[in-house]
């Protein structure tokens, strides 16, 4: 199979890239390995002592990694997008540059979210993600958009290797022992039959129009991790679309560089040709230019609005002691050097070109940061803290340690991959020569046209921009050692028919009082001269004790209805000793409710206990009424007793429970003749609890809304449809390949 | 890769209110954490024991519509936690929905933490407010003190931030204490991928620190600031009276796990004030429950409603949507200058607020 003169000629030109290292290699790897390894030295000082060592803070508290994690999924647009897009259209002259494409996209995608890994502060925890995961966040969105991404990123690269597969494994690799039996296997028999041919092509359409919008949509989701907040700078509508520009803007600008560094260390000059790297050079300016249109109509808006906190980002970008030298890099840079250098033919060269790659996909990463940290610098209320990293990010060692590592990794998957397989593919279906003549032409034209018109809407463009920064630049600047005599007070509380003494013992302590714990105060019952003592307790945290009177005390009648208590401080430590007295009349009140012509009612009565132990009405008593709360009493009236007897309205506004009982409270408070006396009631008059009604669903709650959980369902099931379909075709060609 | 999100999206079919579901998933969460020797993840105390004594407390149906119980130091508590206590033979009076007053024994009322699923839940028939008059606070900072007591939280983390705000050039700067607003659409509930920030039918926002992941999207979510990151190991000295972490008591912090003000729900079952409150010496803070319509600041009580229409109460922001649960009373008819509030400023402190009020003298 196979035997045409252009893939064997492929054939003999790749092969030796797989079957030897040189020197340079070698140290390659072993340099990269090196920055890994401080890479991971870093994870581990990170992971043992908390993100404290990142340049992370409350305010800022995403960082490098997040820049990282966008820029790296940004790149990941090569493949996707443009493998996708010229292999749908056909394009003649993508084969050479298809594979490396895919790779970008296999290998970013794996890279891009250990980014997000390092961000998070409990990675023993990530089980959490799909224990507990909710729909609702944008961060279950990317897990699901990248996982499945990956996936397809994955089984697109496949399929365009089957064919060379099927050539390595006739044509064993020497000195790869371990590799051909791989070969092997993942050729899954295929030897181009009519039919097999027909299954992989089919597929190879199917995943190609599957990931396009995919890839989109995988872009839209990380930029709703910002655009979803309410903050300034991310909470924009164009963000996705914004996101989605830039990135095949710098996936361009990588796969522009992947394919000079190649060229360059295979010799591959036959194959990757200047016009490879003239039409990927306007490819990539045209989406430059739409880069800085979308730029330039994000700041135009906010600028224009003038909301407070979009002028406080604003401000920030366009002071030139701040970020106003990084703004004009990524944004005038990084837009204008590479749509210069493509456009004028004296400057257009496969060299040029790739320095203009270079700068792009610099500008964008610095982009991402001017998106990430002045946004997270800005938030609505100012950032209160005077230690200078919670105010102002600055990356640590340790984080510009693991981007690098990053870049290593990606750098070092990608020689070892193309040392597995011919980083071009080997074989040319016969489908592309027929046209790619005829292409070519046509193609040639249209691009020449292209560019002509082009420089007139760079002019335009250009003039935009330049007028932007005339605009814009003006606006830029814009206890003692003496002991303490504490205070004792002794209260009397008669609530429910139960008598109690109450002690509190305070002393003030740098003009406040506070409360005395565990100190002794007796308690005296005096009568008719003699004493009897009710006995010595101890104070609680509050400094105050209660002691219920025995029923035999209040039996005595006391003084003509008058009863006499005291309570004694000895003194303790720096606390002098303190007394207190109260004399009170036992007082008994009864409340009832009762309905008068439509209004309800209390009534309150209070007897005193006059002569001969009769209990006698009680005149000019102001009685407070209450109704108890969570943390206090809440007062809802007041009344004058007269001849034993008052009545108020009821307080019928007062919410109760849920069958509208309400305790009410009526006191009597620190009257000199009764001290405190307290009677409550409780009746169903008050308004009652309203039964709310609970959302299950909802963005807030645990249960997503069910449109969103369909939409995902349907969205989900398209794409593994496809997924699982073309697996089964592989399994197809694999079985045909029997017989 | 597909079972994960097969099993992800299959969760959303299981209501989670549901008890039988939950005890079936907590075994299995069990069997996970075990695994993994993580904390242990509590499992609910309802579904451990039930003992005849706590099964007839509860037929009484107190835990579910109890509104006021009077206890004999004239303390009102009105929830409680359904948590695994011995009895003390302590008795407190409850009053039941049908306007009955019983007695339970206090062991089962108090004092343990609550469990990670009941303090989900939230407590039963509340939604605590709170509301912040601005014309008394001298920013003298003691509810901050007071806070970070209570919570043991290491000096820098602050979970009440305070700020000089100045409305305009021409209006005179005013102090702003601002805790968690707990907020009725919460932002940063929305956007957790775990739900381990939740909202719970009082109205409170709390986070479990054994289920956050620490990806700080909350943080990136909430417009007002209010949450803080636990970056290392925290140095606090331990609460010795702390018998198991808990959401509603925010304690133990756990590093790589985001915290933040939490309303105190272990002060409420208690029918106790969170101490910003009390330590308040103007009285600013007051706090309650919305639905019984009163608040308190410590000294007066007063009706919830009343105070915010005759003072004219706005909340803070109102105009992102996302329906604050702390009011804030206008800076009128002030108590104090706000210059009163540079007393024990450091000189850069000061600085510091003057340029973000624009101030220049």
């Amino acid at each position: 199979m196979y035997e045409d003169e252009k893939t064997q000629q492929n054939l003999y030109a790749f092969k030796p890239q797989l079957e030897k290292m040189n020197k340079m290699g070698v140290a390659l790897i072993v340099f990269l390995l090196l920055v890994i390894g401080v890479g991971v030295y870093a994870l581990y000082i990170q992971i043992v002592d908390g993100h404290a060592v990142t340049g992370m803070r409350d305010n800022v508290v995403w960082g490098l990694y997040i820049v990282n994690f966008i820029f790296f999924i940004g790149i990941s647009y090569a493949g996707a997008l443009i493998s996708g897009i010229l292999h749908l259209l056909r394009v003649p002259w993508r084969t050479p540059i298809i594979r490396m494409a895919e790779m970008i996209t296999v290998i970013s995608t794996m890279i891009g979210p250990a980014y997000i890994l390092l961000c998070i502060g409990r990675l023993d925890r990530l089980p959490n993600l799909i224990l507990f995961g909710r729909i609702q966040s944008p961060i279950i969105w990317d897990v699901i958009a990248i996982t499945t991404y990956l996936s397809g990123s994955i089984i697109f690269l496949y399929l365009a290797m089957i064919r060379d597969l099927a050539i390595l494994r006739d044509n064993p690799v020497k000195n790869a022992r371990w590799r051909n039996p791989i070969y092997r296997f993942l050729s899954v028999r295929y030897k181009d039959t009519t039919k097999q041919k027909e299954l992989l092509n089919v597929s190879t359409d199917l995943l190609s129009i599957v990931i396009i919008p995919l890839a989109i949509l995988v872009h839209s989701v990380l930029a709703w991790i910002f655009g979803m907040t309410l903050r300034p700078g991310w909470h924009s509508t164009i963000f996705a679309p914004y996101f989605v520009i830039a990135a095949v803007y710098s996936g361009t600008g990588v796969l522009i560089m992947v394919m000079w560094i190649f060229r360059k260390i295979y010799h591959l000059e036959a194959q990757i040709t200047k016009i490879h790297f003239n039409y990927l050079g306007i490819i990539m300016i045209v989406l430059g230019a739409l880069y800085g249109y979308f730029t330039f109509s994000e700041y135009l808006t906010s600028w224009y609005g003038s909301i407070k906190w979009d002028m406080e980002v604003l401000y920030r970008l366009f002071d030139p002691t701040e970020y106003w030298p990084l703004f004009v890099f990524a944004v005038f840079v990084g837009v204008l050097v590479p749509i210069i250098i493509v456009t004028v033919p004296k400057f257009r060269n496969v060299n040029s070109i790739a320095a203009a790659a270079t700068i792009a996909v610099l500008a964008l990463w610095v982009k991402r940061y001017l998106i990430i940290i002045p946004t997270l610098e800005t938030p609505l209320l100012p950032i209160h803290d005077l230690r200078p990293e919670y105010a102002h990010y600055s990356a640590t060692w340790i984080e510009w340690a693991l981007t690098f590592a990053g870049i290593a990794l990606f750098i070092l998957l990608f020689y070892l991959f193309s040392k597995f397989i011919p980083i071009i593919p080997v074989v040319r279906s016969g489908e592309e020569k027929d046209y790619s003549r005829l292409r070519k032409i046509v193609f040639e034209k249209q691009m020449k046209k292209v560019i002509r018109q082009n420089k007139k809407s760079d002019r335009v463009i250009t003039g935009m921009i330049i007028l932007l920064m005339i605009f814009s630049a003006p606006g830029v600047l814009a206890q003692d050692e003496n002991k303490i005599q504490p205070l004792l007070k002794l209260d009397y509380f008669h609530v429910d028919s139960i008598h109690n003494l109450t002690a509190t013992l305070r002393a003030k302590v740098e003009g406040r009082f506070t409360p005395l714990e565990g100190m002794e105060i007796d308690f005296k019952f005096t009568q008719g001269g003699s004493e009897k003592s009710l006995g010595t307790v101890l104070t609680n945290e509050k400094g105050k004790i209660t002691l219920p009177i025995p029923d035999d005390i209040i039996a005595t009648g006391g003084d003509n209805g008058l009863f006499s208590f005291e309570a004694f401080f000895a003194g303790k430590g720096n606390w002098e000793k303190a007394s207190a007295a109260t004399t009170m009349k036992p007082l008994r009140m009864e409340m009832s409710f009762f309905q008068k012509e439509e209004e309800k009612m209390v009534n309150l009565r209070a007897f005193e206990l006059g002569k001969d132990n009769q209990w006698v009405p009680v005149e000019n008593l102001d009685v407070l009424f209450y109704v108890p709360r969570t943390f206090s009493l809440l007062k809802v009236g007041q009344a004058t007793l007269a001849n034993g007897s008052a009545s108020l309205e009821f307080p019928t506004t007062v919410p109760g429970n849920r069958l509208g009982y309400v305790t009410l409270v009526a006191k009597v408070e620190e009257n000199e003749t009764y001290g405190n006396v307290e009677v409550n009631g409780t009746i169903n008059w008050g308004k009652p609890l309203p039964v709310t009604k609970i959302i299950k669903r909802g963005l807030g709650d645990t249960n997503a809304p069910l449109w969103m959980v369909y939409t995902l369902i349907v969205l989900l099931s398209l794409v593994w449809f496809h997924y699982m379909y073309v697996i089964f075709t592989v399994f197809r060609i694999r079985h045909l390949g029997k017989s | 890769m597909f079972f994960s999100i097969l099993i992800l999206l299959q969760r959303q079919f299981i209501s989670f209110s549901n008890q039988q579901n939950n005890h079936l998933i907590f075994q299995i969460l069990n069997i996970y954490k075990g695994s993994f020797g993580d904390q242990k993840l509590r499992t609910p105390p309802l579904m451990k024991s039930r003992s005849s004594n706590r099964r007839n407390f509860l037929k009484l149906g107190i835990a579910t519509g109890a509104t006021a119980l009077i206890a004999s130091g004239g303390n009102v508590l009105s929830a409680f936690t359904a948590s695994e206590n011995k009895e003390t033979g302590e008795k407190i009076k409850l009053l039941t929905p049908e306007g009955k007053l019983v007695e339970v024994d206090k062991g089962h009322i108090c004092c343990q933490p609550a469990g990670n699923l009941e303090a989900r839940e939230g407590l039963p028939d509340k939604k605590m407010v709170m509301v912040i008059d601005l014309a008394k606070c001298r920013n003298a900072r003691k509810c901050l003190e007071g806070c970070q007591k209570m919570h043991h939280l290491p000096p820098h983390m602050e979970w009440i931030k305070f700020y000089l705000m100045r409305d305009s050039e021409d209006m005179t700067p005013y102090w702003f204490p601002k805790p968690c607003l707990h907020c009725n659409n919460p932002p940063c509930v929305k956007v957790c991928p775990v739900g381990a920030t939740f909202k719970r039918t009082d109205g409170i926002v709390l986070i479990d620190n054994d289920r956050c992941i620490g990806c700080k999207f909350c943080m990136a979510a909430c417009p007002y600031s209010s949450r803080v990151f636990n970056w290392e190991e925290p140095k606090v000295d331990q609460n010795p009276n702390q018998a198991a972490y808990s959401p509603e008591t925010s304690s133990p912090p756990k590093m790589g796990t985001v915290s933040k003000c939490d309303f105190c729900p272990d002060m409420v079952r208690k029918g106790e004030l969170p101490n910003c409150v009390k330590s308040c010496p103007n009285g600013v803070f007051y706090y309650g429950d919305k639905n019984e319509d009163a608040v308190t600041n410590g000294t007066d009580t007063v009706r919830f409603s009343e105070l915010i229409n005759s003072r004219a109460a706005y909340r803070f922001m109102e105009e992102l949507g996302t329906e604050p649960s702390v009011y804030y009373l206008p800076a009128v008819d002030r108590a104090f200058d706000y210059k009163e509030g540079f007393e024990g400023l450091t000189e850069e402190e000061i600085a510091l607020y003057k340029t973000e009020a624009n101030i220049t003298e």
